[in-house]
C-alpha cells in the first residue's frame, strides 16, 4: 500500500515503459475529484488522507487504519472493515481517475501538431543505453550491479537531465534569449539547482557552526 | 573535444583549448552523445543542440550517476548498490522517486507478462 504514495501515472498499454507525467509526479498537483494527489514520497500521506476522508481520526480509529494496513483481518473491528472496504473504494475511484487522466492525454496527443509530435515522441523515447550505464556504475563499484540498479540509475538521470533543461530554458528565456542553450545557460541553470540541493555534491564539507 | 568546432567561442569545462595533457573528463569518449542531443530536444531545447551544452550535460550526468552510487555504496550493504539504496537516497525528490517507482513498478509487470507469455507458448 505504500506504493501508492507514488502516483499510478497512466502508462500506455503496450510495454512503453517511459511514462510522461511531469504533471502528475509534481507535488501538490489535483486530481479530477480536488483531492490533492497523493504524490507524497512518505507512505504516511495515504493513512492520512484515509483518516480526512473519514472526517474523525480517533484513536480507535488509527489502530484500525494500522491493522488495515497490515491487513490483519483477526483485529479487524467492524469499523475497520469498513475503513478496509472505504480504502478498496477509494483505489478503484482512484483508478478510475487515472483512466480520465489517460484518456485526456490521448485527446492531448491528438491534437498536437507535427512538431509537438516530434518532440514528444523524443522525450518518451530518449533513453540511455543500458550497457553504458551498467559498464559506468560498475567502474565505480568494481562489482557488477542487478539490471534493477541500471534502470533505476538510467531513470534517474533521465529526470534530471529534465529538471537541468528546463532551469536552463527558464534562465534562458529570462535573460531575452532564444534556444539553442548555450553553456552560460547550463552553467546558470546547475548554479541554481545546486542552492536548491537538486545536485548532489559530497565534496564541499558543511560548515554548520562557527 | 573542441576540435569538433572551427570557433572555440565556448569555453568547455575543465577542456583546455588546443588540447593539452588532460586527465579525467577531459579526455575521456563521449558516452552519451547521440542519446543525449534526442533528450535535450525532447525536453525543450532546439533540434540541433549545441555541442558544448550537450558536452556540460554528459559531465554533469556522469558526476550525478557517480555521486549517486558513491552514496549508494556507503548506506546500506557496504561496497554494493542496491535498488533500496538509491530509493531512499531519492526519498526527498518527488519527481525523482515517483519515476523509480513507476520504472521498477512496469519492469514487474513486464517481466509477469513474459513469463505468462511464455508459459502459454509452452503449454501449447
Amino acid at each position: 500500500m505504500a506504493m501508492d504514495g507514488a502516483c499510478e501515472s497512466p502508462a500506455e498499454k503496450g510495454g512503453e515503459t517511459e511514462v510522461s507525467d511531469e504533471a502528475a509526479a509534481g507535488p501538490g498537483a489535483t486530481d479530477a475529484d480536488g483531492h490533492p494527489e497523493e504524490a507524497d514520497a512518505d507512505g504516511d500521506g495515504d493513512l492520512k488522507e484515509a483518516a480526512t476522508e473519514e472526517g474523525e481520526l480517533k484513536s480507535q480509529d488509527i489502530s484500525d487504519l494500522t491493522a488495515v494496513e497490515r491487513e490483519d483481518s483477526s483485529l479487524l473491528t467492524p469499523a475497520a472493515k469498513k475503513l478496509k472496504i472505504d480504502t478498496k473504494e477509494k483505489k478503484e475511484k482512484k483508478q478510475k481517475v487515472d483512466e480520465d487522466e489517460i484518456q485526456k492525454m490521448q485527446i492531448l496527443v491528438s491534437s498536437f501538431s507535427e512538431e509537438q509530435l516530434n518532440r514528444y515522441e523524443m522525450y518518451r523515447r530518449s533513453a540511455f543505453p543500458k550497457a553504458a550505464i551498467k559498464r559506468l556504475i560498475q567502474s565505480i563499484t568494481g562489482t557488477s550491479v542487478s539490471q534493477n540498479v541500471v534502470i533505476a540509475m538510467s531513470g534517474i538521470s533521465k529526470v534530471f537531465v529534465g529538471e537541468v533543461v528546463e532551469e536552463a530554458l527558464d534562465v534562458c528565456e529570462k535573460w531575452g534569449e532564444m534556444p539553442p542553450l548555450q553553456p552560460k545557460h547550463m552553467r546558470e541553470a546547475v548554479r541554481r539547482l545546486k542552492s536548491k540541493g537538486q545536485i548532489p555534491n559530497s565534496k564541499h564539507k558543511k560548515i554548520i557552526f562557527f | 573535444m573542441a576540435d569538433e568546432e572551427e570557433d572555440p567561442t565556448y569555453e568547455e569545462e575543465n577542456e583546455e583549448i588546443g588540447g593539452g595533457v588532460e586527465g579525467g573528463q577531459g579526455k575521456r569518449k563521449r558516452l552519451f552523445s547521440k542519446e543525449l542531443r534526442c533528450m535535450m530536444y525532447g525536453f525543450g531545447d532546439d533540434q540541433n543542440p549545441y555541442t558544448e551544452s550537450v558536452d556540460i550535460l554528459e559531465d554533469l550526468v556522469i558526476e550525478f550517476i557517480t555521486e549517486m552510487t558513491h552514496k549508494a555504496m556507503s548506506i546500506g550493504r557496504q561496497g554494493r548498490v542496491q535498488v533500496e539504496d538509491i530509493v531512499f537516497l531519492i526519498r526527498k525528490d518527488p519527481r525523482k522517486f515517483a519515476r523509480v517507482k513507476d520504472l521498477l513498478t512496469m519492469n514487474e509487470e513486464l517481466k509477469r507478462a513474459r513469463k505468462a507469455f511464455d508459459e502459454a507458448n509452452y503449454g501449447s
